[in-house]
């Protein structure tokens, strides 16, 4: 059953992890205020050992290590969650086009957050635990809204059904957020600013809130490789071969939605990345979900890290917002790939 | 049928005629003024009736003591109190005809930012008078207030507005700064992405008024910037005007606790100013209370600061 390409999975991750740290190197290095090399290196040797710099350190050492080093940690997490989950769904669905953002999830884990930044809904000492259960919990639930809805309409989940669906329940979601935003009235501004969503101000804890959420959804999806492999050649196929497709099913759906909910609930909603670098991985690696979904981790990860630092220098001192750059490259490419499977 | 027009003819020329002589009566309250977009409106008699959409122009209607005359106003119109008694309607893009119709104004102001041909010819077509008011300067709120004065009969009440806010601003002219100090105006939060004031806007032409030196002044207009750029180009003062909602960390308690920023000479001596209620970001009289509060604050601070220096 083993097929040859399997026997490179060490070199190939060894591959993809050095690129990773290439980029993410590449990016705490390169910013909108320019830092030499030497001293990017000097600070944070010098944080690692808890020793302060010298005075003429200062702002390299205030720029570098509370503010770009967790910023290019997040951004690299979210990247390969989002990835990571864009690449699961897209099997369990069998649908090329299935991301969190064009299925709507990402719409229904905004509209989670909003209502518990509208409601006040909070746990006691935990202050942002509140808008991330909930953004997880409505992202799990539009998926089961989705994909019930499109199952009822046709039964083999074909790609144009569960597109329309998603852009309907998208339209849905964000017409409940504009409802929900005027009446409101004084939390508005902050609700309003929420749903564009910034990875700027991010912090060690966020990142270590995502580094969790990705060690566990992650290494659930990693293992459920072979019985998505299964899935992406049929449900019966999966089901013959000693599949359970109801309990498989469900856990993946929930770890997308665990990964979709969190990284929406930190960094808005950035669209496309799901779908753009599965499909760019599946070049390289081909369909198995052994290698695509390790690789889709870190190729999301690399792909967010450079858009995130094109959206910090390109128009510095501006800054893009993130979800504006990974949309423009996204967009195109969702064209391509909807024309590709049409003429198939 | 041709008695019908006939009678019809009749009809209309004494129409015309009474028409005539009552303009003839009333011809010395007549009042006839050119708008900020140049479209002459001429009105019969001061506005007795008027709806604002923008938050400036209620500021003004009721800083020339008119707020019984407003009827209506939009959505977003916050200060003072009493304008929350007003009939509120929807502004901006969503500008609604009918509902500001129902309200009987003599005269509509708004801004040209939100308004659309059909949407002046309709209000036109049904004798609503509109008129636009839209400073992007200080020397435009000075038209907008005598805009406003003369519509509603109060030039008085605007010329006194505008000679107090003129010796506000010279009084802070005459012992203005030295221009070495930095400022640097957060108009939203870490937390949603930093976006300050460039140049071309009130802000910055306060700050450049009182010798105080915009850290962004190098941009155009309202801007996203990079965290990093603020660390960079450290202000020795920093304006919030986040809001509070009274839960969680006062705005300035969040800038102070922001992890890097510790070295920034306003984090460090603490010389954050919050202006949560629009006072230096609407064109409206405030603008000058908004210009009066930044100034002590500097002046406050640089005093507290030099036994230690």
């Amino acid at each position: 059953m083993k097929r040859i390409g399997e026997q490179f999975d060490g070199w190939i991750y060894a591959v993809f992890a050095l690129v990773t740290l290439c980029v993410f190197f590449a990016c705490v290095c390169l910013g909108s205020v320019p830092i030499p090399l030497r001293d990017t290196v000097q600070v944070v040797h010098d944080a690692v050992r808890g020793v302060p710099s010298g005075a003429a350190l200062s702002l390299a050492r205030s720029v570098v290590v509370p503010i770009r080093l967790p910023r290019v940690l997040c951004v690299a997490l979210v990247g390969a969650s989002l990835s990571l989950a864009g690449a699961a769904m897209q099997g369990l669905l069998k649908n090329p086009l299935a991301d969190g953002s064009t299925l709507g999830v990402s719409s229904g884990a905004s509209l989670g957050a909003v209502l518990a930044i509208a409601f006040g809904i909070t746990f006691p000492r935990l202050p942002f635990a509140g808008t991330m259960v909930m953004a997880i919990l409505f992202a799990l639930l539009s998926l089961l809204i989705i994909l019930s809805l499109s199952y009822r309409l046709d039964g083999s989940l074909s790609t144009s059904t569960i597109i329309l669906i998603g852009v309907i329940f998208s339209m849905f979601a964000s017409s409940v957020m504009s409802i929900v935003i005027t009446f409101a009235s004084d939390r508005l501004r902050s609700i309003t600013f929420w749903t564009m969503g910034s990875l700027q101000g991010s912090s060690y804890r966020n990142a270590a809130i995502l580094a969790a959420t990705l060690a566990v959804s992650g290494t659930v999806l990693l293992l459920h490789a072979r019985e998505l492999n299964a899935f992406a050649i049929g449900d019966d196929n999966a089901r013959q071969i000693g599949v359970n497709v109801r309990r498989v099913r469900l856990t993946v759906l929930v770890m997308v939605s665990c990964l979709v909910g969190v990284c929406v609930s930190i960094g808005g909603t950035i669209g496309f990345v799901g779908l753009v670098t599965p499909h760019m991985v599946r070049l390289v690696v081909g369909p198995n979900h052994k290698r695509l979904l390790p690789a889709s981790l870190f190729s999301g990860a690399v792909f967010l890290m450079l858009a995130d630092l094109a959206a910090r220098t390109l128009f510095s001192p501006r800054e893009l917002p993130l979800g504006v750059v990974t949309s423009m490259v996204g967009a195109a490419m969702f064209v391509a790939i909807y024309y590709r499977s049409r003429w198939r | 049928m041709k008695k019908l027009k006939k009678t019809g003819a009749l009809l209309i020329a004494a129409l015309m005629l009474l028409a005539l002589s009552s303009c003839g009566k009333g011809a010395d309250t007549t009042v006839t003024l050119t708008d900020m977009m140049g479209h002459e409106v001429t009105l019969d008699k001061p506005a007795e009736r008027i709806v604002a959409l923008s938050a400036a122009d209620c500021e003004i209607v009721y800083a020339l003591g008119a707020g019984d005359l407003l009827v209506g106003r939009g959505e977003w119109c916050d200060y003072p109190a009493e304008v929350f008694d007003v009939p509120s309607v929807e502004s901006g893009g969503n500008t609604n005809v009918e509902q500001i119709l129902l309200l009987k104004p003599d005269v509509l102001v708004m801004s040209s930012m939100a308004q659309t041909e059909e949407q002046v010819k309709q209000l036109e077509d049904a004798g609503v008078a509109v008129v636009v008011s839209d400073a992007k300067d200080i020397a435009g709120v000075y038209t907008s207030i005598e805009l406003l004065g003369k519509l509603l009969g109060k030039d008085a009440e605007a010329a006194k507005i505008i000679s107090d806010m003129k010796e506000g601003f010279a009084g802070i002219e005459a012992n203005k700064l030295d221009g070495t100090k930095s400022v640097y105006f957060e108009v939203s939060p870490l937390e949603w992405g930093l976006w300050t004031a460039g140049k071309n806007t009130f802000m910055d032409e306060i700050a450049t008024m009182m010798g105080l030196e915009n850290c962004f002044g190098d941009l155009d207009g309202w801007a996203e910037i990079s965290e990093e750029q603020v660390l960079a180009r450290n202000p020795d003062y920093i304006v919030t005007i986040t809001m509070y909602f009274g839960e969680g960390p006062t705005p300035v308690e969040e800038i102070l606790s922001r992890p890097g920023w510790e070295n920034v000479t306003a984090v460090r001596n603490q010389a954050i100013l919050n202006l949560q209620n629009n006072e230096l970001s609407r064109p409206a009289p405030r603008l000058a209370d908004g210009a009066k509060m930044l100034y002590d604050f500097v002046i406050e601070n640089a005093q507290a600061l030099t036994p230690a220096a």
